[in-house]
Formats: C-alpha cells, structure tokens, sequence
C-alpha cells in the first residue's frame, strides 16, 4: 500500500510544532525508515499514522483513501511498540490470536492463523508460553506476529530494537528485514541509530526539529547529504568537520591556519564547514594541510589514524602499508567522494 | 574483642523495642489464649481450673448461640465480600478514567475513612430510621412501602450488610486505584489500535492484570468482615433485635464482659475457632488464586 503524507503539522502547543509541513511519499512493498534524534517529531509522526494522534494541519492518505481522521482500527495497521506490549496474562499463542479474537474471526481460523504467523517469525515452539518466560527478542518475535496476524495495510514499528541487547539487535533487525520482505507489507519503522536504518531501510526519512531533512536511499543520504546535519547524523565513525572560511576561491581551515586545497566558487570571506569522510582523506606529502599523527589503530587492510590539526582532531582512514608513528607530521589529501563544503549559518551545501 | 562483640549484639539492640512490644502484646497473649482455651472450669479471679481438654470447644460448638454467630458471619461475609468488591471494581475503574475533579473525588470517596466509624454509625443509624429515614424517603419516591431497617429482624440483618459494605468500601477502591495506574497504559493503546470495545478491554486486560491486587483486597476485606462487631453497636446498639444478629466477635466480647461470670474459656475456644475458619478460608483463596495464575 502507498502511503501519501501531505503537508503534516502537528502542533501541541501554541509554540511548539512537533511535526512542521511535513511531506513524502512511502511506496509499496517498501520499508521505509524515520530516522532522527530524540524530539525531532518522528515518534509523532508514526502515532499520527496509527491513529493515536490526529494531525493539526494536513492530510494523510492510505492508496486513495483519505485516513487523517479516521479511527486506528479501522485503518488496517499493525503497530509494534518499543516494549513489545504483550499482554503478560495471555500465552503467546492467546496474544497472537487477540487481534483476530475483536475481529470475531472463528476460533478454529484464528488458531490457523495465529500457528502459520508464529512459524513465520519462528516462535512455533513457544505457544503455550507466556511473554515472562521469553527472551527480549522472542518477545519482539510476537509482538510482530501479532501485529501481522491480521494482514495489516501497513506495518508500524516504534524503536522495536532499542530495548535489545547489541547482539540480539543486529539479528532482529536483519529478521525484520526478512519477515518484511516475505509478507511484502509497507512497513515504516521509527529509529534514532543511524547504522540500523542505513543497514535495514530501502528508505530512509530524515528529520530534525520536526522539518523533514531528506528521504532518500540510504546510500545516497550517505554519498550526498542534502546539508550539514544528515552528513553529522550518518556515518561511524562520525563525519570530520572543520571550520573555514573561503580565500582565493580555496577552503582555508580557520581551525588548523591551512588552507584545505579545496577549490569552491563562493564569496571570499565566506564562512563554511568543510566536512570529510574518514574514508575520503588519503596520505599526501604534497598536499597544503597538515597534521601531527596522535595515535593508529590497524583495522586489517587499513588503519584508523587520529590527526591533530591545530586545536582540534579529525579521523582518517590510512593505508596500513604506511608507517606513521605518534607526532609525526603528514600531509591531508581529499579524494574525489565524501568532501563537503556546508554553509556555517544555514548548513546548506555548496560542494 | 570488645567492639566486634559490640558489633554481633548491636543488630539485637536495635531490634529490641521492636522484639519486646511483640512479645508483650501479640505473643503472649495468642499463646494464652491457645492455653486458656485448653483449660476446663477455669476461674479467671482465682486462677483455678479442674484440668485441660477440648471440653470449651464442645461446649462452643453445642452454643445455639455460637451457631448462630457463626451462621450469621459467614452469611455476612457472603454477602458483603462479593458486593463490595465489584462495586469496588467497577467505582476504582470509573475514577481511574476520570481525568477532571480527580482531586475533588478522591477526598469524597476517602471520607468513610477518615470519618469515625461511630459518629457515622450514628448518621447512618438516622438514614435507616423507619419513620424519618432518608432510606425509606427514597424508596417511597419509587413506592417501595417503608421498612423498618433497624427495628425488624428481617431487615436488620440488610441494614448492617449496607452500612458494611459502604464502610469497607473506600479501603478497597484506594488500592483497586493503585492497581490500575500501576497497568501499564501501552496495553489499551495496543488494544484500541487492533479495534477493541471498553467491555472487552474491560474483562480481556484490565480485570487480568488487576487480578493480584482484588485478591489481596479480597484477603484484608474477608479478614476484617470475619470480624464484624464493630458495626453492630452504632446501629443496633447491641446485637440487633433478641440477639438475632449474633456475629463471632460479638459472641466471644458476649462471653467474657456481658456474662457473669465470665467464661474466659469459652471466649479463647470461640476465638480460636474463628481464626481457622479465617485461616481455611484464606488457604482456599490462596489455592484458587494459584490456580488462575495458570
């Protein structure tokens, strides 16, 4: 199912807007990510797609139907919360059949049911349990068969991983991915771990102070970032970002009284970031700015290097051929992808 | 050596006032009640006693009195336990989803509470009067012939079951009140979303997860009505019309302070027979509640 969002507001308070003119477009078949920082507006926007909020501004469609107002239950949508919401007195099987049990479904057809949804998620063998007696991600495990048991429209995940260990995270995030990809349900699932989005989503919704920052693929947010804060959010280890200013047609690194060897057509005088990749600057004795090594660390084929460049560190990524040691003095190059020039008021993106 | 003997002792010091009081006052006479009730012919002023034996139970359970007392509490019991306890249930659940005047309703329904049992003894004693009662004003409005609450032994029996279950019921609704905000609301959410009606929502979620604080309301209320005396004097000044509303603790304070001279004997028997049935009776509930959890 196609889910059109148009112009969303949500405001809770005269001065607060939760949710500020909020556009997109999430197509079938797809998993789309809500991704962003605390308070950004993107629990807000998953409630306004169940039902639990109604926007203030705004329409959302489902297909061609028109939901904004209309009622949770009546909207075809699974919800999956953060702490799973199993009801603690009902077994497993009790809490996958609950949905289909409202919808007065007969018993024999909802136990089918519910049976075939459990082997799909793989808790077949845990049905006469109840939710206390199962691991965190066994829970999560139910709590996703019972939001699909019904054949929802759309699938609505609330952090569903952030309550799991680092372990269990990466394998219930890639179950996720595969239990999506076999019922083929629209799913939108809400996350503030940039590495979870970028590894699960075919699309990823980034925002920031409720303004939508950019919707993309999740290597294209990564490869280019629409401004400043989505080149921040993405990435491990985090984008390097250096103040500057523009002589000569040049980046001049204010932070390390270099100038970067960046070329950009912009006003002199002009205040930027100039923002990198640790995998985009290489080792260049030619190159204009320069750094004193503080410390590597080898990561098989390449080394992490972290380079001291005036008052302040960047990271790098070098060739593990290279022999750098502690205070030795190296020249920065930039390779052609992952440099970024950002204004320093606005954040928007000149390079 | 000193100090770390100092150390051993000072846990028992501090325990001790603790230590004293219950010795005082909760074991020594529980075991001089289970003594005194062994005791045959025993003569509290002189301390005489022909031998022990199970004499002061016989002659307990032989009481017409006794039997009637103890007829007439679990009747009591029977009736106001499960009353109380779904009004309870339902005025808890009501309250919980009342979001203004909170403060205004707590205080009304904690008033029985805080109010002197007899002072509205007496006010309730004036609600049932036959000829200016508020009750029966109320009753006529809807053309019920008046009723002599208090004056007949067919209805005083009533009268005291509604005084008892008004008296017992804030306790109950406060910690049913509790219970519900202790649910956890991503539950109800989770149910509206997949379209559950308030009714089933009601017995579906919120009756099973409340369940272990209306068992532990069950366990206190039964205790305390198993022990209905007090209620008696503000309305009936007495054990209603000829004795007919006998109830346990009415025949043990009977036996010791009314009659002369008092059969200390038979009051311990009497109170011990009480506390097994209290005691079977909670075992049962105990039993039941293990069962469900299940």
């Amino acid at each position: 199912m196609r889910v059109r969002l148009e112009n969303i507001t949500k405001q809770f308070n005269k001065d607060t807007k939760a949710v500020n003119n909020f556009s997109a477009v999430i197509e079938s078949g797809e998993l789309v990510t809500l991704l962003g920082p605390s308070g950004c507006g993107k629990s807000t926007m998953l409630n306004m797609l169940s039902g639990i909020l109604i926007p203030t501004e705004g329409k959302i469609y489902f297909d061609d139907d028109d939901v904004t107002e209309m009622p949770s239950d009546q909207r075809g949508i699974g919800l999956v919360f953060q702490n799973y919401a199993l009801y603690p007195h009902m077994t497993v099987l009790e809490n996958i059949c609950f949905p289909l049990e409202i919808k007065k479904v007969p018993k024999a057809e909802r136990i089918a049911r519910a049976t075939e949804m459990a082997k799909l998620v793989h808790v077949d063998m845990l049905l006469d349990r109840k939710p206390g007696q199962l691991s965190g991600g066994q829970q999560q495990r139910v709590a996703i068969a019972r939001a699909l048991v019904k054949q929802p429209r759309l699938l609505l995940l609330d952090e569903p991983l952030s309550n799991l260990d680092a372990r269990l995270r990466i394998e219930m995030r890639e179950e996720i991915r595969r239990i999506q990809q076999e019922t083929k349900v629209t799913a939108i699932f809400v996350t503030h771990d940039q590495e979870e989005a970028m590894s699960i989503s075919d699309h990823i919704i980034l925002m920031k102070d409720g303004f939508l920052q950019q919707f993309d693929e999740p290597q294209v947010l990564y490869d280019s970032p629409a401004n400043c804060f989505t080149a921040d959010f993405l990435g491990n280890p985090p984008i390097n970002k250096m103040e500057g200013v523009v002589r000569n047609g040049e980046v001049y690194v204010t932070d390390a009284n270099l100038p970067s060897g960046v070329k950009i057509d912009l006003p002199e005088g002009k205040e930027v970031y100039l923002s990198f990749r640790a995998e985009s600057a290489e080792y260049n004795p030619e190159a204009s700015l320069k750094g004193t090594v503080i410390m590597t660390s080898v990561m098989g084929k390449e080394k992490i290097t972290s380079i001291k460049l005036g008052n302040m560190e960047v990271r790098a990524y070098m060739d593990a051929k290279l022999t750098l040691k502690s205070g030795q003095e190296i020249g920065i190059g930039f390779k052609d992808t992952g440099v970024f020039v950002f204004d320093r008021e606005t954040g928007e993106r000149y390079l | 050596m000193k100090s770390r003997f100092f150390e051993k002792v000072k846990p028992f010091l501090y325990l001790a006032p603790f230590i004293v009081g219950v010795t005082i006052f909760t074991l020594y006479p529980i075991v001089n009640v289970v003594k005194m009730s062994l005791m045959e012919n025993y003569k509290y002023l002189t301390g005489d006693f022909t031998g022990y034996g199970f004499g002061n139970f016989k002659t307990v359970i032989e009481d017409q009195y006794f039997r009637q007392a103890m007829g007439n509490t679990l009747k009591y019991v029977a009736v106001v336990i499960p009353i109380s306890t779904c009004l309870a249930v339902v005025i808890a659940t009501l309250l919980n989803s009342i979001k203004k005047f909170q403060a205004l309703l707590q205080t009304a329904y904690f008033l029985p509470m805080v109010t002197s049992v007899t002072a509205v003894g007496l006010a309730w004693r004036f609600m049932f009067n036959y000829k200016q009662g508020v009750i029966n004003y109320v009753l006529s409005l809807f053309g019920v012939p008046a009723i002599d609450w208090l004056g007949a032994t067919a209805s005083n029996f009533s009268a005291l079951c509604v005084y008892g279950i008004w008296a017992i019921l804030p306790f109950t609704i406060i910690l049913l009140v509790s219970g519900l905000q202790n649910i956890d609301p991503m539950y109800y959410t989770a149910a509206k979303v997949d379209g559950a009606k308030p009714l089933r929502i009601f017995f579906r979620i919120t009756i099973p997860l409340l369940a272990p604080t209306i068992f532990l309301v069950l366990t206190v209320n039964c205790i305390s009505c198993f022990k209905v005396y007090n209620e008696l004097f503000p309305l009936f000044a007495g054990p209603g019309i000829a004795y007919n509303l006998f109830t346990v603790v009415y025949y043990i304070y009977y036996e010791f302070r009314v009659l002369t001279p008092a059969k200390y004997g038979l009051a311990a028997a009497a109170a011990l027979m009480l506390f097994g049935v209290i005691f079977v009776v909670n075992m049962l509930k105990s039993f039941v509640e293990k069962k469900l959890s299940n």
